[in-house]
This record gives structure tokens, sequence and C-alpha cells, in this order.
């Protein structure tokens, strides 16, 4: 048998496959209209990131070495690893709490840019990676490193370009609902 | 012992008493107003069934016609399974307007991908080349069915328990189709009266989860819509939604950094 044969028979037992994975129930159930306009101007645990970078200093328990509590240094240190792990999830549940939102909007919108869908797709797969790496590290434990001034700087930016982002966002859904609410007036203010 | 053929007769009338139930149940709930390219799909099936037992019945046929009015029928299966494909997609997906003009161009670059690639096989020999095409459209069909299922899945867009039967038990047949028909054309083709047999059992399977699900069928099944944004309120919010997350993912590589600068 030829190897382009197999692949196609390889191709329909992965189809099945597919079929079975695809049919399993949905872990979360779609938001309705207005709750998606709601929880866009929730969630946003990105804000706290320079507290997180801070507790994963070493320089910050070092004292505790040099003060000969070796053991206390280690358990505060696997503390705020554990925070971090929370705040993980945190970051995590509001990046999947974007992406109902954005299936939402995408259900209701009468067009849908199929870029956008795509570029959306490679940031879930590109976020989840990331993800499962940084908590495979964390759990191994964290070391200190030169940068953090630049890294916890270039934190506070990002959160900043995040607030006007989310607020940019909850200004068109407000617009929009009062624009939906109104008739089909347009929309170029926002 | 019994015979293959004797197997396989009693396999031909078993399809066709389940053929005729699963006729039955969707005139009994009225599911051919709903889905009416099914239901000429199911007539085609059973309209097949009586030209096969005519064939056997007429043995002094030339085999030219018997070949003319098998593929025939074949060729009517088919086609009208395809359509009856697009019906159910488009049953599902419509009433979302946006997903679904995305989704179209999505079906027609994966059904297309697919058949171009079985066709490729052929190497230009015509006898194969048709043979080849209804593998083609086979496959072509479960890849459609299963990456409509991932659509849905991914928008949450809600499928009722009849369209979900129904997208099995195509998906089911085709791929069985398709490695059946692989595996005879090149590894058993000294088993093929075994083969066939089996072969007749994944359409047995396909025809029992449809009767199944006409019988559990309920009108109330049928889902809300969600209500409509304007296209341009999508656009603004989807690319500041995108932007969000990315810039959440910017804060994970940063974690990274973290991470990488300590070695």
């Amino acid at each position: 048998m030829s190897l382009p044969i197999i692949l196609l028979i390889l191709f329909a037992l992965l189809l099945v496959g597919l079929l079975a994975w695809a049919l399993r129930p949905p872990t979360r159930q779609i938001r309705p209209a207005l709750d998606v306009f709601e929880a866009l101007s929730q969630s946003r645990h990105c804000s706290r990131m320079s507290h997180i970078l801070q507790v994963l200093q070493p320089e910050d328990t070092e004292y505790l070495r040099e003060s000969g509590q070796v053991a206390l240094m280690q358990s505060l240190r696997q503390q705020r690893r554990r925070i971090a792990l929370t705040y993980l999830d945190q970051l995590q549940e509001e990046f999947e709490t974007l992406l109902e939102i954005s299936r939402a909007l995408a259900v209701m919108s009468p067009q849908v840019v199929g870029m956008q869908e795509m570029e959306r797709w490679k940031l879930s797969v590109a976020f989840a990676m990331n993800c499962a790496y940084l908590r495979w590290r964390l759990r191994l434990g964290l070391q200190p490193f030169s940068g953090f001034t630049l890294l916890s700087n270039m934190a506070t930016d990002i959160a900043r370009q995040l607030d006007t982002a989310t607020t940019r966002i909850a200004q068109a859904a407000v617009q929009g609902a009062g624009h939906s609410a109104l008739g089909h007036e347009n929309i170029d203010g926002l | 012992m019994v015979e293959p053929l004797q197997l396989q007769a009693a396999a031909w009338a078993l399809t066709t008493s389940l053929e005729l139930a699963l006729f039955v149940q969707l005139v009994r709930r009225k599911l051919q107003r709903i889905y009416p390219l099914f239901f000429a799909y199911l007539v085609s099936v059973i309209f097949q069934s009586a030209a096969v037992a005519f064939l056997y019945r007429n043995a002094n046929l030339d085999k030219v016609t018997v070949w003319k009015i098998a593929w025939g029928t074949q060729a009517l299966v088919v086609i009208l399974r395809s359509l009856a494909l697009l019906e159910l997609n488009r049953t599902i997906l419509s009433r979302y307007a946006g997903i679904w003009a995305l989704s179209r161009r999505l079906f027609l670059c994966v059904a297309v991908g697919v058949i171009a690639y079985d066709l490729a096989l052929s190497k230009g020999a015509w006898q194969w080349l048709i043979m080849n095409g209804i593998r083609g459209l086979e496959l072509a069909m479960a890849a459609v069915i299963v990456t409509m299922l991932i659509f849905a899945r991914y928008y949450r867009v809600p499928i009722n328990q009849y369209q979900r039967a129904l997208a099995v038990g195509f998906c089911l047949y085709s791929s069985f189709y398709v490695i059946n028909y692989s595996l005879l054309e090149k590894v058993v083709q000294q088993y093929a009266v075994l083969w066939n047999f089996l072969g007749l059992f994944a359409f047995i399977a396909s025809l029992l989860v449809w009767i199944s699900a006409a019988n559990r069928y309920a009108a109330s099944e049928e889902v809300a819509v969600p209500p409509a944004i304007p296209a341009e309120l999508y656009g603004k919010l989807s690319s500041e939604v995108n932007r969000r997350l990315y810039l959440l993912n910017q804060h994970l590589i940063q974690l990274l950094h973290l991470g990488d600068r300590r070695q």
C-alpha cells in the first residue's frame, strides 16, 4: 500500500477521532448579549502584574538567608510561587473570558472578519502554550534576574495600555448597546 | 456454517427494513418538512435498494447495463447525500449570518482540498477517476461535517440531538466508506464479499443512529437565536478584544522572560 493511501486512511481515522472530540459537551455556556457587555468591564487581573513580579524577586527574601533563617526563606518563596500560580490562573481566566466574549460577538454579528478570528485563534494557542510553560517553570521555582526594574516598568506600561483598550471596548459596547436599543444609527463617534 | 453471500443477503434485508423504518419515523414526526433533502436522500437509498434487488433477479442483463444502473443509482445517492449534508450545515449555522458566511468559505476550501488530493491519486486513469472521485467526495463530506462540528463547538452554536445524530451518521458512514474502499482497492480484494458485508454494517449503524434520534425528536429542541449587533460594532469590539488578548499574552511573555533571565 502506497504512502498517499495510508495517509488517506489515517485522515479518515483522524476525522472519526475529531468527531468524538467535537461532540463532547462544552465546558462553558455562551453568554447572553447583555452579559457580554457587562463582562467587558470586568476582570483586570493584569494590573497586579508589578506586585507579582515583586514577590518573585529573590532579593525580597534574601535577608532571611543572611539572618540564618533558610527554612523560613524557602517556605516564603514557595508560598509566593503559589500566589504567582494563582495569579496565572486568574490571568488565564481573564483571557478565556475575553475569548468567550469575542465568540459571543461573532455569533451576534451579521459579518465576521476571518483574519480577526484567525488572529484570535493564534493568540489563544500562543497564550495556552506560554501559560503551560510558565506554570511548569513556576512549579520548578523561579530565580532572580538583573533587569527587574526594566521589566516592572514594561509591566506598568502594558497594564496602562490594557486599561485604555478595556475602556475603549466598554465605550464601544455601551454605545453599541445604545445603538441597538435606539435603532440602526451610525456609530462613527466611537 | 452460514455462507458470506447468505449473510450479505440478510444484511441487505435488514438495511432495507431499517430504511423503511426511518422513512416512517420521518413522516410520523413531520421531519421531512424540516429536512427535505435528507428525506430525498433516504428515498434515493430505498430506490437504490430496489434497483439492486432488481439487478440480482435479472441475471441475464448485460454487464454494461448492470454497471450503468449500479453506478447511476450510486451517483444519485452520493449527490443527494452531499445536498442533505449542505442542508444540515445550513440549518445549524445560517441563523448566525457572520459565522455562516465565514464557515461556507472554510467548508469550500476543505472540500476542494480533500477532493483534489484524492483525485490526484488517480494519476489520470479515468476508471479510477470515478471511483476515487466518489471516495474523495465521501472524505470531503466527513471533513466538512467535522469542520462544522468543531466550528459550532468553538462558537458555542447550539446543535440539537437530531442534528447531532444526522452529523454522526453521515460522518461515520463516509469515514468507513473511505477506509473500506482504500483497503479493498489495495489489500483485501480477495475478500470483497466479506468486506462489502462489513461495509453494510457502517450504514446499518448510521440508520440506527438516525432512527433513534428521529424517535426522540421534539419540536421544542429548536433553539432561540441571539439578538444581532451591527457589523461595525462587531469590527470595533473584535479588534479591541484582540488587542487586549495580545496584551495579556505580552504579560505572560514578560513573566517568561523573568524565568529566562535567571539562567
